[in-house]
């Protein structure tokens, strides 16, 4: 186990190091992506604050509540951004082109090279903004000190289940020639997961909870943060995680079958 | 004349044919994200909307929101579907050397191509607005506001398409666009007034907002398909004025771009 989990970091590292090479070597895309980024955290924040410039209260949560909400999706979205999107763009041309053939040759886990291959360096600048405004709208909903150490767990845990869904729905581009609107599917997911559970109608809320739990990437955590003793939304998020782990490998092995290897 | 309507004719076909080849694919990528953000907009709004006290919000009941935003539906994707991807490539990929031996230019290639995908999406809005039209979702004021939304609509999707042309032409200079594409998605729809309607948004922003295309991207349309008091000759004019700004700059990169062209892959 230890032996593997070296092998791993070791060959992890290596994803840094290159990732990191090809994302400096162009310095004006590198610079773009940051302004990129910065564009949408301001439209999101903007969106909102006008919002609630004509209304005091949107379901149960006042401004401060909710900016926090935002500022949290904003900081998961980063981490996304910055360690697994570039990875499934990059496999939609993979599938399309038949490279996808030099990564199931090489002797590591398909899964792991497949979605954790590319890092976008230049996107893990942006973790002053996005901590930032998540500290300054945390105080201002009153977080404490030991929910400020649980949180990059919790983020952890949003990035994780919103990932293993992503990666459920990217087997489907082995069934696809052309699998590069798959990726639009998937960022729609992202896009309903960017709003609290309670916009949403009863359900369409029950759907994204219990089946499509996308709704319990942003929302779970943060209703245990303002709630701390109401365990129930953070319990239906292991167990989201859990079956979704548990499913990717058959659904892979799978989605693998139909792999037609283009061009070889 | 009529060889040049023939070679039109033909790029069009053949960008037809291009569009629809993958279905999935086109509907993935033009229809759903227009579909999932008018999804959670209505359910933003009707949650804001449930709370008691809320039956206006600056001139907006329930109803008239849920008619902008289905007319935020209908405008981006009668305007703005069209991407600059392909033509990207075509620079990136070196593709470019066989329209510059072609007799039919590389700019009308890619506007005969954004024609045809017009007209895959005029057939989609159609469908949508006669849909729409047999629900009570949308009450139009009379059919002229339609015509005149429709042909307005037309003509942003041509400025739509210029700048697209031009993050596309950039490709010239750039190793990637879709940055480029992204940030003028993200600035397209939070300042067209296609998140929220420009009345949420501060005074002096919209005072600001008033000097850009922006306005006409989307909230300027919606406004003529509820058949408000909008002059149709002065906003075209302005759309105008907007669209021949950026394809004479398109026309002085593309120039200046091809002398850098290396012809990668050549």
């Amino acid at each position: 186990m230890l032996r593997t989990i070296k092998k791993y970091s070791r060959v992890y590292r290596h994803f840094v190091s290159t990732s990191i090479a090809l994302g400096t070597s162009f310095r004006l895309h590198f610079v773009l992506l940051i302004l990129m980024d910065l564009l949408f955290y301001f439209s999101s924040l903007a969106s909102v604050s006008f919002i609630f410039d004509h209304v005091n209260q949107i379901g149960p949560w006042q401004r401060t509540e909710f900016m926090f909400f935002v500022c949290f999706m904003l900081a998961v979205d980063h981490l996304h951004m910055t360690f697994v999107s570039e990875s499934f763009w990059e496999l939609s041309n993979q599938i399309r082109t038949g490279s996808l053939d030099f990564v199931l040759l090489k002797p590591i886990g398909t899964v792991f090279h497949a979605f954790l291959r590319f890092i976008r360096p230049a996107s893990a600048l942006n973790i002053v903004v996005t901590w930032g405004l998540l500290i300054y709208y945390g105080q201002a909903i009153g977080i404490v000190w030991w929910q400020w150490i649980l949180m990059p767990l919790l983020m952890t845990l949003s990035l994780t289940l919103l990932v293993t869904m992503e990666i459920l729905v990217s087997c489907t581009m082995f069934l696809t020639i052309e699998s590069f609107g798959i990726n639009f599917l998937r960022m729609q997911l992202q896009q309903l997961a960017r709003w609290p559970d309670f916009v949403y109608r009863i359900w369409a809320r029950r759907i994204l909870t219990f089946g499509l739990p996308v709704l319990l990437v942003g929302s779970a955590p943060v209703h245990w943060l303002l709630s701390p003793f109401e365990f129930k939304s953070m319990g239906f998020m292991f167990l989201a995680i859990i079956i979704m782990w548990v499913i990717i490998a058959p659904v892979w092995k799978l989605a693998l079958n139909r792999y037609e290897s283009a061009s070889s | 004349m009529q060889a040049e309507l023939r070679k039109w004719r033909s790029t069009f076909e053949v960008s037809w044919t291009n569009h629809l080849a993958y279905r999935l694919n086109f509907i993935l990528l033009v229809f759903g994200p227009a579909l999932v953000f008018f999804f959670i907009k209505y359910n933003l709004w009707k949650s804001i909307y449930s709370m008691p006290g809320i039956t206006v919000l600056q001139g907006y009941d329930f109803e008239q929101m849920l008619q902008y935003q289905l007319l935020v539906l209908i405008v981006s994707l009668m305007a703005q579907g069209h991407n600059s991807m392909k033509l990207a490539d075509d620079i990136r990929l070196g593709r470019i050397s066989s329209y510059l031996i072609y007799p039919f230019s590389f700019f009308k290639f890619h506007t005969a191509s954004f024609l045809a995908f017009q007209g895959i999406q005029v057939l989609i809005c159609s469908f949508t607005i006669c849909f729409l039209m047999i629900t009570p979702l949308v009450t139009f004021s009379d059919f002229n506001s339609v015509v005149r939304g429709l042909f307005f609509a037309s003509l942003v999707s041509f400025l739509w398409f210029q700048l697209q042309f031009l993050v596309g032409l950039l490709a010239f200079w750039l190793e990637e666009t879709w940055i480029l594409r992204v940030i003028l998605q993200t600035t397209a729809q939070f300042l067209s007034g296609a998140i929220l309607p420009l009345e949420f948004y501060p005074e002096m922003f919209v005072k600001f907002l008033d000097y850009t295309p922006f306005p006409y991207l989307t909230y300027i349309p919606i406004k003529i398909f509820q058949g408000d008091s909008i002059n149709l000759v002065n906003a075209s004019l302005i759309l105008l004025f907007w669209s021949l700004l950026v394809y004479t700059i398109n026309h002085l990169l593309f120039k200046r771009g091809v002398r850098l062209y290396t012809a990668a892959g050549m």
